[in-house]
């Protein structure tokens, strides 16, 4: 074994768009270990075939409140709930509860009012001064009026539950009180939230969920699922799909020429947004910690030693050359794209068919709308998100 | 070619919804379902995709000899 530290994880990408050399150079092994923020160790299992098999292997455990488990942040017990087991049977539970609305169907009839919220959005953007700041002008307040239409989270609470959702996901940013205060407020606004949802039940998925709960057999949902879940729904559901229109975006306006296909040819929108997807920059994968609760032998004979923290590399899987053609080409019109951004097996996330259809509502509407808009900034200087979970730009400045 | 789907081991991605809309379709808690297990040719190709891009490998293809495709032709 080396007695060097490992390196620091997640890679940083300095400069801002290019792919930082630790991930090109990532297949050469298939598992290597790296420091996270917090100083643990975790070992990051490397390439496309790994990484796609493990996210479906029960070996791998997604209870990562263990004593013995590595922590994300020093600050912050990011997703260590020891009240929640996030694994089977207790999981399939839960999210057999929530998958309904995530359905093609659903999420097809949402289209209309994601479409209206863009337009809206879009109108006051093009009457404001330029540059524009992207992520305030649509970027994140699309996402948050659906996720509180979808939820039935007053969307006049946004600027409130958006700074406590802020804190929560703090890795580095806040000091330990801050991070314990923005998560206090959060369960806090969430059980008022299920209070209010109790006495005024609505179409939304709170009070089905609370409903699942209050009238249904209480081996079901619990007080404290029913809370965490709820958390884990708003915030999951806009800082991921905000993060990704920014910085999806601000890729593609880097790369004039796509943004000419697209502006000639609209059924581009999709594979564009599946490549964006698939390169995406706006996180790491330390979303994707778990925990080997058995010995799991890797595809080159290596060997995964049960207690050891894992993260599955889902930007390592996206660029693996075995899978994908010059993976770090930026290709809009990739028709074979089955990236892992979304993970896989059963905890393949939830939201993505959501997400999906916001990118593509997002990004066609404003190249419809502003056909020569560009960066305001140099793309080498947009300033990136640091020490939080979402490393995405925090402004990107456009103009038209 | 014959299609069949697992909708135990299906979570709900609606991949294949989206990409083979005649194929595929999902109940009301979202499982997938099979609307045409023998498809026309035509729609092969995206089917198998539709397969390997399954995030739980739900959809099985079972390619049967057919007339376009004789053992030993195709190589």
């Amino acid at each position: 074994m080396s007695t060097q530290t490992p390196p620091r994880y997640p890679f940083a990408w300095t400069p801002p768009m290019q792919v930082p050399e630790a991930l090109r150079n990532i297949h050469k092994t298939s598992a290597m270990e790296v420091t996270l923020p917090s100083g643990d160790v975790a070992t990051l299992v490397t390439r496309y075939k790994d990484v796609r098999a493990l996210f479906a292997d029960k070996r791998l455990s997604r209870n990562i409140a263990r004593p013995d488990c590595a922590r994300i942040s020093k600050d912050n017990d990011l997703f260590m709930d020891p009240n929640i087991d996030p694994d089977p049977p207790e999981h399939t539970r839960v999210r057999s509860l929530v998958t309904k609305a995530f359905t093609a169907r659903r999420i097809e009839a949402l289209r209309p009012y994601v479409q209206q919220v863009a337009d809206q959005l879009l109108d006051e953007m093009e009457a404001a001064p330029q540059p524009v700041e992207l992520n305030e002008a649509l970027a994140f307040p699309l996402p948050i009026m659906v996720i509180c239409k979808l939820l039935g989270v007053p969307a006049e609470d946004r600027d409130q539950f958006r700074a406590y959702v802020d804190g929560f996901l703090s890795v580095t940013k806040l000091p330990p009180e801050e991070v314990g205060q923005c998560r206090q407020n959060l369960w806090k606004y969430l059980g008022d939230l299920i209070d209010s949802k109790r006495e005024n039940p609505g179409d939304d998925l709170v009070s089905e969920l609370i409903r699942v709960r209050d009238d249904e057999d209480d081996s079901r949902l619990n007080e404290h699922e029913l809370h965490f879940w709820t958390q884990g729904l708003l915030i999951a559901g806009y800082v991921t799909t905000a993060s990704q229109i920014g910085t999806g975006t601000a890729v593609l306006l880097h790369h004039p020429e796509f943004v000419r296909a697209i502006r000639e040819d609209f059924s581009l929108v999709p594979s564009t947004v599946e490549e964006l997807l698939r390169t995406q920059i706006m996180g790491s994968s330390v979303g994707t910690m778990r925990y080997a609760i058995d010995d799991i032998p890797l595809s080159d004979g290596s060997v995964i030693k049960k207690g050891t923290s894992v993260l599955l590399s889902e930007e390592g899987a996206n660029v693996d050359p075995e899978v994908f053609d010059c993976p770090m080409e930026l290709d809009i019109r990739r028709t074979e794209n089955h990236h892992m951004t979304f993970g896989a097996g059963l905890h393949y996330c939830v939201g993505a068919a959501l997400a999906r259809m916001e990118l593509q509502v997002a990004t066609e509407s404003l190249l419809r709308r502003f056909p020569n808009i560009r960066l305001a900034a140099p793309a080498e200087e947009l300033p990136r998100a640091l020490g939080g979970f979402m490393e995405g730009f925090t402004e990107i400045p456009v103009e038209w | 070619m014959r299609v069949t789907a697992n909708s135990e081991t299906c979570a709900v991605s609606s991949l294949c919804v989206y990409r083979v809309p005649g194929v595929f379709d999902q109940d009301e808690d979202g499982l997938v379902l099979v609307l045409d297990e023998s498809p026309a040719e035509g729609l092969h190709e995206e089917i198998r995709r539709a397969a390997r891009g399954c995030p739980t490998k739900s959809i099985r293809v079972v390619e049967e000899p057919a007339t376009a495709n004789v053992p030993g032709e195709a190589g």
